[in-house]
């Protein structure tokens, strides 16, 4: 897979702060993954996306070392509008991101600030709309929409800038169950059907394991653990140690002597439960003190 | 009305305009020293029968009572003596330069002073573990410090009845668990506790009685344990039982619904072992 952006080294200070936070990260994303990041607060999450989508070093004050390569460039010697049409961004708070009235202008917004033709964006607008399956709300209001509905918009107003990765953080955090999981089917959809590469800060773990390819552990302005989700989650001493909660899954099974053989859906599971149930091998009851 | 009851919602009504309901008819009754979770997709009417509880809203038809008293006619102000309310987000409601400031606004507004006032703030911010903070800038504090400023001004206030709208939301997971295992002791205590959550593993884990809320009504009121058993009610509910709940049931060793890993454990040994002496007799 093509090395998509490449952290060197990268330490990153915020101007009102003594610490840094970012210390020294070293890290490759590749064209396709599907990478979910999280940690407890303060670990450096969000500071992570911004050097992803040129935040920093073009907007944030505070002090940069080391280098951000997106392709054989480093985004420092890129504009802005640049790195937007290559890597689109999506917040937190619903609320703050959707600035024009109506959906429509919403997601021609972007384009028309690079100048894209009339044309080329009526075509861009239908097809983010289509894409996200919100077609329905061309017309409406942005202030009328749901929280989820919300995010649905800025998730198509970031793909008519075409970009190949999107940078979520913490889209989820104000949905609701239902919310939640259109959105993470959506992302696991655009990831898996138009190959877009996404990174999404998240801690509901739970819920996206089973769309991520690899998952980054972050704790204190460095990364503890990286690697495929089955892989992260087999250490859950340190999980637990850094405090990120397991999913109930994977703590269910650990607990259960399971170790190394975690199941990313419930089907693996309903299976993994029936050869526990039949097997002598796993967690031998001891009858004297059951 | 018994003393024994908290809350007391009756036939409440409540439209933000002509022909739209926010909530319709809810017949709710609380007791104290409860501990009631309330449950149901975003829009279903939690956060605004949760806000009939302070007096932020008053009933469009219907009657609403705080230990006994209809809250028609009262003030907000009044009402936050008996009802602490702690919002989703923090920041709509922390508004002092200081800690301390904003923990003895509560206090203050009823009218302590001097040590009792001081007494008051430094054993509310004692509670949260923010003492050392008093003098510091709130939004120097980190999300999940700023829940717990919230919550420790709530708790100066020294309501018997406290409401918390999604109390973990935006919060990592430590956060989360110092919020709740707060919130559980000050229930121990006594207090009457009404938290609105989307996540049922807290439900299942701190909740005595939750009820379930889809367009404006209450459609089921009970323990997590016989709600978690009702599909329908949690289909209409758009609410997501935990996985071990499910799992447990998809794999049919225990006739019990279960709500935590611990009893998930527990059941699935009981039924090897069952199996096993089944084995050994036959």
């Amino acid at each position: 897979m093509d090395i998509f952006i490449r952290l060197n080294d990268l330490s990153f200070q915020y101007s009102n702060s003594t610490e840094y936070a970012l210390k020294g990260i070293n890290f490759l994303l590749k064209q396709g993954e599907f990478i979910v990041v999280t940690g407890p607060s303060g670990a450096g999450k969000t500071t992570l996306t911004y050097c992803l989508n040129g935040v920093i070093p073009h907007f944030q004050r505070g002090s940069m070392c080391g280098q951000i390569f997106l392709g054989e460039h480093q985004t420092k010697d890129l504009s802005t509008a640049r790195i937007a049409t290559r890597v689109g961004s999506v917040f937190q708070d619903p609320e703050a991101q959707l600035i024009c009235a109506k959906v429509e202008e919403e997601i021609a917004y972007g384009p028309e600030n690079l100048g894209v033709s009339p044309k080329e964006i009526a075509s861009r607008i239908d097809e983010a709309l289509k894409l996200i399956g919100i077609e329905e709300l061309r017309e409406r209001s942005t202030k009328a929409l749901s929280g989820g509905q919300k995010q649905r918009v800025a998730i198509a107003a970031a793909l008519a800038m075409k970009p190949s990765c999107l940078v979520l953080d913490e889209p989820t955090s104000e949905l609701d169950p239902v919310g939640t999981t259109q959105i993470l089917e959506l992302l696991g959809k655009l990831n898996r059907e138009q190959k877009i590469t996404v990174v999404l800060v998240e801690q509901k773990l739970e819920e996206v394991m089973e769309y991520a390819t690899r998952l980054v552990i972050m704790d204190k302005g460095q990364i503890a653990l990286d690697g495929p989700p089955a892989e992260v989650f087999d250490k859950a001493n340190t999980l637990t140690g850094i405090g990120v909660k397991l999913p109930q899954i994977v703590s269910l099974f650990s607990k259960l002597g399971m170790k190394g053989k975690i199941p990313l859906s419930l089907p693996e599971a309903d299976d993994m439960i029936k050869e526990f149930i039949r097997g002598e091998t796993y967690g031998r009851y001891d009858f004297r003190t059951g | 009305m018994d003393v024994m009851t908290s809350v007391q919602v009756e036939n409440l009504t409540y439209a933000y305009e002509k022909g739209s309901y926010a909530l319709k008819d809810i017949n709710l009754k609380i007791c104290k020293g409860e501990m009631i979770a309330f449950t149901g997709k975003n829009g279903s009417g939690k956060t605004t029968l949760a806000k009939h509880l302070n007096g932020l809203l008053k009933p469009t038809s219907g009657r609403v009572f705080i230990n006994g008293l209809d809250t028609t006619g009262k003030t907000v102000s009044f009402l936050a003596q008996q009802v602490g309310y702690v919002f989703q987000n923090p920041d709509h409601q922390i508004f002092n330069d200081t800690v301390y400031e904003e923990v003895a606004f509560g206090p203050k507004n009823q009218g302590l002073t001097g040590k009792d006032l001081e007494q008051r703030v430094l054993n509310a911010l004692q509670v949260v573990g923010l003492e050392t903070y008093g003098s510091t800038y709130p939004y120097k504090l980190s999300k999940g410090q700023r829940q717990r400023v919230a919550l420790a001004s709530v708790l100066a206030m020294d309501s018997d009845i406290l409401v918390l709208d999604e109390p973990t939301t935006g919060l990592d997971y430590k956060e989360s668990q110092q919020v709740m295992e707060l919130v559980a002791g000050l229930h121990q205590k006594g207090r009457t506790i009404i938290f609105i959550t989307h996540d049922m593993n807290l439900v299942a884990r701190y909740a005595e009685r939750m009820i379930v809320m889809a367009n404006g009504e209450v459609i089921a009121d009970g323990r997590p344990r016989d709600i978690f058993a009702q599909p329908k009610t949690i289909k209409s509910g758009s609410l997501k039982v935990p996985v071990v709940t499910l799992l447990a049931e998809r794999g049919g060793f225990t006739s019990r619904t279960v709500l935590d890993e611990e009893e998930f454990i527990h059941d699935i040994y009981q039924y090897k072992r069952r199996m096993s002496l089944n084995v050994l007799c036959s």
